[in-house]
This record gives structure tokens, sequence and C-alpha cells, in this order.
């Protein structure tokens, strides 16, 4: 039930920013051509970028193997190239412990495509995801094992991920920074679905081994 | 196209949105140790159990049933496995000696049960290595169920023990003694059949219980044979020189099985079939 109101909120999030924006009044449908104030619609603003040691964004989302959620902060550069950090969390009830995950994620959106509006659509996020998880039951003690004895690891995970993000423009920081609300999905996967998929292309479909994310991504 | 995107966000990002809601649970992992499954792919031991249920051994027909082990990632060979186990006449069930999964996930176990289920006859498990690794305990008790069970059918009792002793560290708990004992001791059945993963002459299996597990079904006079899995190759013979015969199956990958039909006290022959 926790978790339906999570995902609802999450869903919830963007479509209350997307009818903030469709009932915006005074421009005619056919006003494609007519731009919004800078500010609004130009991602980053050049002139003020951040230094590259200061989280760009926060990020909240659920899924994808990274927590049933997971938040943490995020850098950007260009506003291409996109950097998060998340600690996720899962209850033991969904997974037999409390596990606690370290991740990183990496992401790739070459095109920012203007919707109308406050709206931009990033059509292609394309990137990958290492991530660590802590508080397994079974977690190899010291002897437990010969070296070797289990080729993989328990808790460390990389994947691909391929999505896309929509974002709404909020109004500028005082320093003059563009800022918005995004929501993403992502699909994944991760290494031994892969390494499973890869010597079964019969037994297994490529769906098998999907994995989804949701997420937001707000701009500080 | 301004009118498209109004047309996309408002009319078809709702729906999208509550697709994913209602189907997208399953995509949406929370970690690869994720082991919520729809009721249908869980508690299989008990849904397989009350398919056997259904049709019971009917007087004067031979108890026989298939064994094999280890599918762990070999999911073409599994889905090979199932059409050839489906034209061997007369059987009752599939036994598998453990290690359904090779990392100790549920989706791994899912995957083997989308194959298993096509069987026209139930399967049971026994709980492998593998499928204790990380949270994979966890994982096996929500999709198949206890990691030591029993069953009685055809007039035999056939006991469920988890022999996976180094994924407890060798704690004395596995094999359960006092449950293998308290199994062994049941004498309202003609017959006893155990299985297990780990096999006790293995190094794998906790040092301190292969002679106490070996010495009480030595002491079973309704013990027919001790099954395992573990080595990916096939063989039988007296380990212990005690009387007490051991099958080890054959692993998915191996692409063999063995079609074993029991009567009388101890009688039972053995077909191995390659598929």
């Amino acid at each position: 039930m926790l978790y339906r109101l999570i995902l609802a909120a999450l869903v919830a999030a963007p479509l209350a920013a997307s009818a903030t924006a469709l009932s915006l009044p005074g421009t005619p449908p056919d006003s494609v051509a007519v731009p919004g104030p800078p500010a609004a619609t130009r991602p980053v603003s050049a002139s003020n970028p951040l230094p590259w040691y200061r989280p760009s964004h926060v990020v909240l989302q659920t899924g994808g193997g990274l927590g049933m959620i997971a938040g943490g902060a995020g850098f950007s550069l260009k506003d291409r190239l996109d950097l998060d950090i998340l600690i996720g969390y899962v209850p033991e009830k969904y997974a037999g412990s409390a596990l606690s995950l370290v991740s990183a994620k990496l992401l790739y959106s070459p095109w920012t495509l203007p919707l109308r509006d406050k709206l931009t659509l990033k059509p292609l996020s394309v990137g990958g995801y290492f991530s660590y998880t802590h508080g397994t039951i079974n977690d190899e003690e010291p002897d437990q094992y010969q070296p070797g004895y289990y080729w993989f690891s328990t808790d460390t995970r990389v994947g691909p991920l391929l999505g896309s993000r929509l974002s709404y423009a909020l109004p500028a920081t005082a320093s003059g920074r563009s800022r918005s609300l995004s929501a993403y999905y992502e699909f994944g996967t991760n290494d031994l679905y892969i390494v499973s998929y890869v010597q079964n292309r019969r037994g297994l479909s490529p769906a098998d081994i999907l994995t989804l994310s949701l997420g937001l991504k707000l701009d500080i | 196209m301004r009118s498209f995107f109004r047309t996309f966000s408002g009319r078809s990002l709702l729906p999208v949105a509550a697709a994913l809601l209602l189907s997208g649970c399953d995509l949406l992992e929370f970690s690869p140790n994720d082991h919520r499954a729809p009721d249908s792919e869980r508690d299989l031991t008990a849904k397989n159990l009350a398919l056997l249920a259904q049709r019971p051994l009917p007087a004067g027909d031979t108890l026989r049933f298939v064994f094999t082990g280890d599918s762990q990632r070999f999911y073409d060979d599994a889905e090979d496995l199932v059409r050839s186990v489906n034209q061997q006449p007369g059987i009752q069930f599939m036994l598998v000696a453990g290690d359904i999964s090779d990392f100790g996930f549920a989706r791994e176990m899912r995957w083997i049960n989308h194959d298993l289920r096509k069987l026209k006859v139930p399967y049971l498990t026994v709980v492998g290595n593998h499928d204790l690794v990380g949270n994979g305990r966890k994982a096996y008790e929500a999709i198949f169920g206890p990691r030591n069970y029993s069953f009685v059918y055809g007039d035999t009792k056939f006991i469920f023990v988890d022999t996976n002793g180094r994924e407890y560290n060798f704690d004395g708990t596995a094999p359960d003694m006092t449950f293998v004992k308290r199994e062994l001791a049941d004498n309202s059945v003609r017959r006893h059949v155990i299985i297990s993963h780990v096999p006790p002459q293995d190094e794998d299996f906790d040092p301190a219980l292969s002679e106490p597990y070996a010495a009480a079904l030595r002491e079973d006079p309704r013990l027919v044979f001790e099954l395992n899995g573990h080595r990916h190759a096939f063989s039988i013979g007296e380990v212990f020189g005690d009387g007490v015969t051991y099958i080890n199956s054959s692993s998915f990958e191996s692409r063999q099985y063995v079609v074993l039909t029991v009567w009388g006290d101890k009688q039972f022959c053995l077909k191995q079939v390659t598929f």
C-alpha cells in the first residue's frame, strides 16, 4: 500500500506540472514559434555554471534494482551528462533482509527537444550504473569459500540503462540559473541477467531480464 | 505539433502511467534479491504437492518418477528436458536435486518454473547451495517453500533435506539431524526415499554431520536410496560400503536424466535417458 502511494506520487508530480502548463492562458494552440522567456526554456545558463563539485540536482527514484526507494544528488555536465549518486533501501519484507544500496548512475542525453511552454523532452538517455548492496544474509564470510567458488559477486552489480526524461521549467534561482523538475523512466538490467540471457537466447527473452526505474530530478 | 503533444500528455500519458502502476510492479525490481512474485509463482512446493494429491497412485500401478538436478543457468536445456520428460509414459512426478538458480535470485527460480510448469506432471525441488547465495534462502522459501519437508506418495515417504552446510559456515544446522531422524522414524509407510543437494561425502557437506547423517540412513530399514545433485554427473553406488545406495543426478546441461521405478520393499530399477 505504501509502495502504491510512492508510485502514485512519482507519477503524479510530473502530470501535475504538465496540467499546470496546459492551463496557462493566453497562448493560442498554433503559436509554436513564439519563444518563452529565455530563463524558462534554456535548461542551463552558460553564464553562471556551477563549480564541478557542487551537486546540481537531487534525485528520488524507485526500482531498477537500486532500491524500493532511492534518493541522492547528482552532477551535470553541459546538460547532457549526469552522474547521480543514490542511497537506496529495500525493506526485509521484499528481499529477505533489509538492504541498503549505494549506487552511481552515469547517463548521457544527447538531445533536448522543446515541447511547448515550459516542457522539454530528453528523448534518449543512455548509460549505466554500478551498485553495491549491504545487508545480504549470506555475505561470503572469510574462509567460507575457496577463491573462485562462486565466480560472481553477490553484492556488486553493474548494468546498462536506457530511458527518457520529461522536464518542466521552474522559476530560475536568485543567481539566475534555470531550474526544472524532471520525471524519468529507465529500462535496465544487470550483469548476471545479461549472462543468463546471452547463454540462453532461446529459453529467455530480452523482456525476461528487463528492470524499470521511475524517478524525479529537481535542480537545486 | 503542439496539439499532438497536448493530446499526448493529456490523454496518452494517464493510461500509460496507470498501466505502469498495474503491470509494471514486476519490472520495478527493488533489488535482484527482491523476491516479490505473483501468487501463481509463489509457494510452488505446496502447489505441486496439491496437484500430486489430486492424482494418487492407483492400486496396482508402479511408483515411477524422473530424477534430475542442477537446472542453474541452463534455460535452453530446460525447455528440451520438459519436452523429453513429457514423452515418458507412466511417470507420476519429477524430482530436482537443488541448484534451481545460479545466483540465488527469485527471478531465476521463476524462469525455471516458467519451463517446468509445462511438465505434464508436478515437480518437487530440494534447496541447493546456489539457491542459498546472498538472500537466496528467503527467495527459495518465497518461490518454492520450506528447505526441509516431506510428503507421502505411493506408500513411500519422500524426505527433502537441506544439506548445503558450507552456506551456513558449517554451523551444525544443515542437515537438520532432528528433522532427518524424525522423518526416518516414520514407520507408517512402507518405504523411505531421501533427497538432498550436497552428498555426504562431499567437501561442501558439514564434516561434523557427515558420519551422523550416513549412520542415520544406514540404520533405516525402509530406505530405498539417497538422491543427490551438486556434482553435475550421474553416478550410483554404495558410497560408504554400508548397504545404502546413493544416486547422483545429471545436471540440465549434461542433457540426461533418470527414470526411477520403485516396488516391493526396496526394489528399484533405473533407466538413463538422454535428450
